[in-house]
């Protein structure tokens, strides 16, 4: 088989890409996925799609990937509703510290166009009433934020992509890269061998591991990031409630359920997505700390997922000068489901040569040559 | 429905324990779920689909199904197979997900 492309990975981002490159007029598009599809990160994923961010690149991107959702349907033709609700994020604060900084981030936010805003305790009680008053000092909200189902928006992906004529070869493991001369010539799976000379590292959770594979070193590792959802109930909440300091996202889809996540800061770097009892224990502890009246519900089930990590937490996207002819979509430390489409658009715009849409100078991974241009992302759970 | 008779096991008369269902008073007996007690009084259906609102009735009768679940003094989403009946107990037929809180 002969590819103008092969992207390796099949989740949100890796489809994206092939969207926005068949969209484009490229021909032979080969995508790879070792597992199902969103069988990785993207099917694992807390589902939230917010704009307030800490820092003005993923401001961007997060603004410019919610104006694609709202019309996304349309856009993919797709035959189903991709489920986007936009019923905002509320981002508490629960020090000084954090109003303080949150009053800074809505300045970022809406010198890019999101229409975030700070709101008293009071205010936010207006929109989440079940909030622990005793904890929560203020808030920040923006109404259009919201969360989507990564199932419905990958197989929407999928599908636009697929009559375009992009192959999908799905539970098909890529097992190396052949490099001749500093250019990629083949890429071997289990079952096929392509030729091309481009590769789209695209692989979420194991991106390093095919960095690996053709020699393309990367500054970025996987964590498994824990997860839980509860028996449906009537609608209580909106918005996505999260809190930094507290270490929580909780979210109620429209099915009923609510989905909630945190980190654990001790957990061990690798591949391991199992769930664990500590993070039942302390995932409960928090949410009713939060939101009591959470109490009275049931977990249904935990799993994880793999965050990939960058070392500023916000993603690799671009070419690399380690080798021609490979590009990243990479290290998106949890985060690379809200801004799938304008990794997509993006990546598609350095693989054709074209001026890209925004300035991506600092997502570039040249950015880690030189740490005193790097800005750290800290609103992230 | 409650078997009295039985050529092995032997069955005491248990206390009786009033409660109401869907607001009429009603009897069970000491030892009964609530949905045992609601079977004896020839009750079949507990609960409704979510999405079609179709008749659920009683199931697994271990608590795994949610089949059963019903509101008892006020809290939704109860597992009647598995809880005790008591006197006074008000249970309600279930009409939707559950409410966790009234918005005031």
């Amino acid at each position: 088989m002969k590819a103008n492309i092969v992207i390796i990975g099949g989740g949100i981002s890796g489809v994206a890409i092939a969207y926005n490159l068949a969209k484009k007029g490229m021909k032979d598009i080969v995508v790879f996925d070792d597992n199902y599809m969103t069988g990785g990160a993207t099917g694992r994923c807390g589902a939230g799609v917010r704009q307030q961010w800490g820092t003005k690149g993923n401001c961007i991107m997060a603004k410019m990937s919610v104006d694609f959702f709202e019309t996304a349907q349309e856009e993919l033709q797709y035959h189903r509703d991709i489920e986007f609700k936009q019923e905002g994020y509320l981002i508490v604060a629960t020090n000084k510290e954090e109003d303080e900084q949150f009053a800074k981030n809505v300045i970022l936010q809406n010198s890019v166009g999101i229409p975030a805003k700070q709101l008293s305790l009071e205010e936010a009680l207006e929109i989440v009433p079940h909030l622990n008053k005793d904890i929560v000092t203020s808030a920040t909200f923006c109404n259009t934020d919201g969360h989507l189902n990564p199932f419905l928006m990958t197989d929407a992906y999928y599908h636009a992509a697929k009559r375009l004529g992009v192959k999908f070869f799905y539970n098909e493991k890529v097992t190396d890269i052949i490099v001749e001369n500093s250019k990629i010539t083949k890429v071997i799976t289990k079952n096929y061998e392509v030729i091309t000379n481009k590769v789209v590292n695209a692989a979420g959770g194991f991106s390093y591991e095919v960095g690996q594979l053709a020699g393309v070193e990367l500054p970025v590792y996987s964590e498994n990031h824990e997860i839980l959802v509860t028996e449906p109930i009537e609608k209580i909440q909106g918005p996505m409630v999260i809190s930094f300091s507290k270490n929580i996202y909780c979210q109620q889809v429209p099915h009923g359920s609510f989905i909630m996540g945190r980190s654990d800061l001790d957990v061990e770097r690798g591949h391991d997505i199992g769930s664990t009892h500590k993070f039942l224990d302390e995932m409960a502890k928090t949410a009713v700390n939060l939101l009591p009246p959470l109490g009275d519900l049931r977990v249904i089930r935990q799993w994880g997922g793999s965050y990939n990590v960058s070392p500023d937490r916000q993603p690799i996207i671009g070419d690399t000068d380690q080798l021609e002819g490979y590009y990243l979509a990479v290290g998106f430390s949890g985060h690379g489901f809200m801004f799938a489409p304008m990794t997509g658009l993006l990546v598609s715009e350095v693989i054709l040569g074209l001026p890209t849409t925004i300035d991506i100078t600092d997502l570039h991974i040249d950015r880690f040559k030189n740490n005193e241009t790097t800005e750290y992302e800290h609103s992230v759970v | 429905m409650r078997i009295k008779n039985h050529p092995i096991l032997e069955f005491k008369k248990q206390s009786t324990i009033n409660f109401t269902f869907d607001g009429k008073s009603v009897e069970g007996v000491s030892g009964d779920t609530i949905a045992s007690a609601l079977h004896n009084l020839g009750i079949r259906k507990l609960s409704h689909s979510i999405k079609d609102k179709r008749a659920r009735g009683f199931y697994c009768a271990i608590g795994n199904c949610a089949s059963c679940n019903m509101i008892v003094d006020g809290v939704p989403n109860v597992r009647t197979c598995v809880v005790l009946l008591e006197e006074g107990m008000a249970v309600e037929t279930q009409e939707n997900k559950g409410v966790l809180y009234e918005r005031t």
